[in-house]
């Protein structure tokens, strides 16, 4: 015995590229966040060969989830073929020797920014999003040590303002994406920049969701079968985007979230933002056989 | 109609890179030998933002990045934090440092000397344009002086401290892995000293430089005196799994005290950093000097300037707006349009827009 046949040879860096130190604090991390719903988790965060704000976050997260028979799928904005994914997609691949996908049924481990897909993730399934903001109080609270004492409080009450000023001045609710939720009765999360379309996705889910912020060191999970609630008043029901009746110029899939494409004669048309659904419903139409899952929302309303 | 997707995104980024590469030619080690040789100020810039003592290392970030500094550093961030972590070494003292450089601008003179060292603060910022027409600058050979400046000096707040102007910080007696390291648990606040200094010292010199700037204006509580500026080399003692302890090399520091009156003490700020950097310890330490008792949301207040100044997270996060984001925008639109036709509509919105938005916060960036 010598000390080369104890030893590991050496390599440029560690598999999925995080060190084991690392991805245990991850894993760690990760369990005590789904421990606690919605509960922000500080972790130290390392430096990952991408940057800060740029899905950062979201690939610790992959990199300590991943292994070399986990098939991985990675959106921007809907897209699998946008630049970042392709690149965060390739990144995972070239650490892992992962398999990767478009197709949102034979993922194992979904990346995303910003969009939940449109076809109903199952309990094997988990969603990693990436999340630039991680404090739904900045708004109202740009100080991170005092949002996380009113977080300690449940102290939402100025959250509860702002919408109420919003109805006010603009008769209603303004907020975009990233709608302010309450996860499982107790803590206000923000489910990252997703629009409001995907956010009751995430209601009593099969699968797993963990919104990692890389930049700003922490991270929050949706356990499964966890309520996620807008917060909204009971005289204000919630609105998603209006989106329910469009019809995708290129697919023809109808009552799904949209993109929309401004047009030379000041008209617009709309391409579904979920990009490889729509590529199935074209394959679909062409004759072939495409398994289609089933989606959240039926004939754009979100089944009940 | 077939579906003719744009599926270009993995060809364009390969190709983008390309294109950045071509601009700047191959990198070879002669290359990376000669920025190291020529540029050690700039390899000692580098190698604080990242923390990482390793001129060769720092020489190569910069050549692979063509000098575009954020990048160079987040190069060698990611490569730092995986590497293990061997050893913790002994602390380094003010008085055990091997010094260059040590000035006071508190004192006339101070015990041991002002030692100017190597610096261009007295230069004339003249361009040496006669390179450009084909001579070598060279500048005269050092004469040294008729007695050499003891390499040892001792620390001017120690000075202060037996004199009872002020009381010097309690030694932290905490060794080995129970330091607490910023770089493998998250910042929190408010934020242990450990964590506070180790943030300033790779932080990123123009943030440091902006906020520190800011108070020094009038921002702050304090008006720095520069009590002690020092460039140095120190002694890296490890112990070895025996036992022994070994000097394993020396590497760059410099550090700086800024003092302030405060009743009848003096106060001190105090920064230091890896590497050769005098504008980032200054400016680091009057932030330090700031920070106690600074209004929450202020520049001086520990965690406004910490977050701000952390260049890998800065620098990303200003250019990841480059990347789509028009999902989050419809999302927007949509409210905009409704809130727009209600008005049309007359009802909804009992108020008028302007005034009462006036002061209201949107949604932050992201």
């Amino acid at each position: 015995m010598n000390l080369k046949s104890l030893t590991n040879a050496w390599e440029p860096m560690s598999y999925g590229f995080l060190d084991a130190s690392a991805k245990r604090e991850i894993r760690r991390k990760s369990l005590k966040a789904i421990a606690v719903p919605g509960c922000q988790i500080p972790y130290a965060s390392r430096e990952v060969p991408m940057a800060r704000g740029w899905g950062t976050g979201g690939l610790q997260v992959s990199c300590t989830l991943i292994n070399p028979s986990t098939t991985v799928k990675v959106i921007d904005q809907g897209a699998d073929d946008s630049v970042n994914a392709a690149s965060i997609r390739r990144f995972l691949a070239r650490v892992s020797g992962a398999p990767t996908t478009l197709d949102t049924l034979k993922a194992d481990l979904i990346q995303s920014r910003h969009r939940i897909p449109e076809e109903v993730l199952r309990e094997d399934q988990v969603l990693v999003l990436q999340v630039p903001n991680p404090e739904p109080l900045r708004p109202v609270q740009p100080n991170m040590s005092i949002a996380r004492q009113m977080h300690a409080d449940a102290d939402y009450g100025r959250m509860w303002l702002q919408l109420y000023e919003q109805i006010v001045r603009s008769g209603r609710v303004m907020q975009g994406a990233s709608y302010p939720s309450l996860v499982h009765g107790r803590f206000v999360m923000t489910p990252s920049p997703i629009p409001r379309w995907d956010v009751p996705k995430m209601n009593m889910a099969n699968h797993l969701t963990i919104l990692s912020a890389g930049r700003e060191k922490r991270l929050h999970a949706v356990p499964p079968f966890t309520r996620v609630e807008p917060l909204v008043f009971d005289d204000v029901p919630y609105r998603v985007e209006e989106h329910g009746a469009l019809v995708c110029a290129r697919s023809g899939a109808k009552g799904f979230f949209m993109n929309e494409i401004p047009q030379d004669d000041g008209s617009s048309s709309f391409e579904v933002s979920d990009s490889e659904l729509g590529v199935k419903t074209i394959r679909q139409a062409d004759g072939e056989k495409v398994e289609l899952g089933a989606t959240w929302y039926k004939n754009g309303e979100m089944a009940p | 109609m077939a579906y003719v997707a744009t599926r270009g995104g993995e060809r364009a980024i390969e190709q983008s890179q390309r294109l950045f590469r071509e601009e700047m030619g191959a990198i070879s080690p002669e290359r990376v030998t000669e920025i190291r040789n020529a540029m050690p100020y700039l390899i000692d810039r580098v190698m604080g933002e990242a923390s990482l003592y390793d001129e060769d290392l720092a020489a190569l970030a910069l050549a692979q990045t063509g000098g575009e500094l954020y990048e160079a550093t987040l190069l060698l961030r990611a490569w730092r934090t995986t590497q293990p972590r061997i050893a913790v070494a002994a602390p380094v003292t003010q008085q055990g440092l091997f010094t260059h450089r040590r000035i006071s601008a508190a004192f006339k003179d101070i015990p041991g000397g002002q030692v100017l060292g190597p610096t261009l603060d007295y230069a004339h910022r003249i361009l040496a344009t006669e390179v450009l027409n084909g001579e070598t600058y060279q500048s005269p050979a050092v004469q040294p002086a008729p007695k050499a400046a003891p390499a040892q000096q001792p620390s001017v707040a120690a000075w202060q401290a037996d004199n009872d102007l002020l009381t010097a910080p309690h030694p932290d007696q905490t060794l080995g892995n129970d330091i607490p390291d910023v770089t493998r648990e998250p910042l929190l606040f408010p934020a242990k000293r450990a964590h506070t200094l180790q943030s300033l010292a790779r932080a990123e010199t123009g943030g440091v430089l902006a906020l520190g700037y800011a108070a020094q204006r009038g921002y702050g509580q304090a008006h720095p005196t520069v009590n002690e500026l020092r460039l140095a080399e120190a002694e890296v003692i490890v112990t070895h799994p025996r036992g022994t302890k070994f000097s394993a090399g020396r590497v760059k520091v410099s550090q700086a005290e800024v003092v302030n009156k405060k009743g009848s003490q003096l106060e001190l700020g105090f920064s230091a950093t890896m590497g050769w950097n005098e504008v980032k310890v200054i400016a680091a330490a009057t932030l330090d000097l700031n920070s106690e008792g600074a209004a929450k949301g202020s520049a001086t207040e520990e965690e406004f300037f910490l977050y701000h100044t952390e260049g890998v997270e800065s620098s990303g996060f200003c250019i990841h707006f480059k990347l789509p984001h028009y999902v989050t925008f419809q999302s927007s639109l949509d409210a905009m349009r409704d809130a727009k036709a209600r008005k049309a509509a007359g009802k909804g919105a009992a108020q008028p827009e302007p005034a009462a938005q006036q002061g209201q916060k949107t949604e932050p960036a992201e």
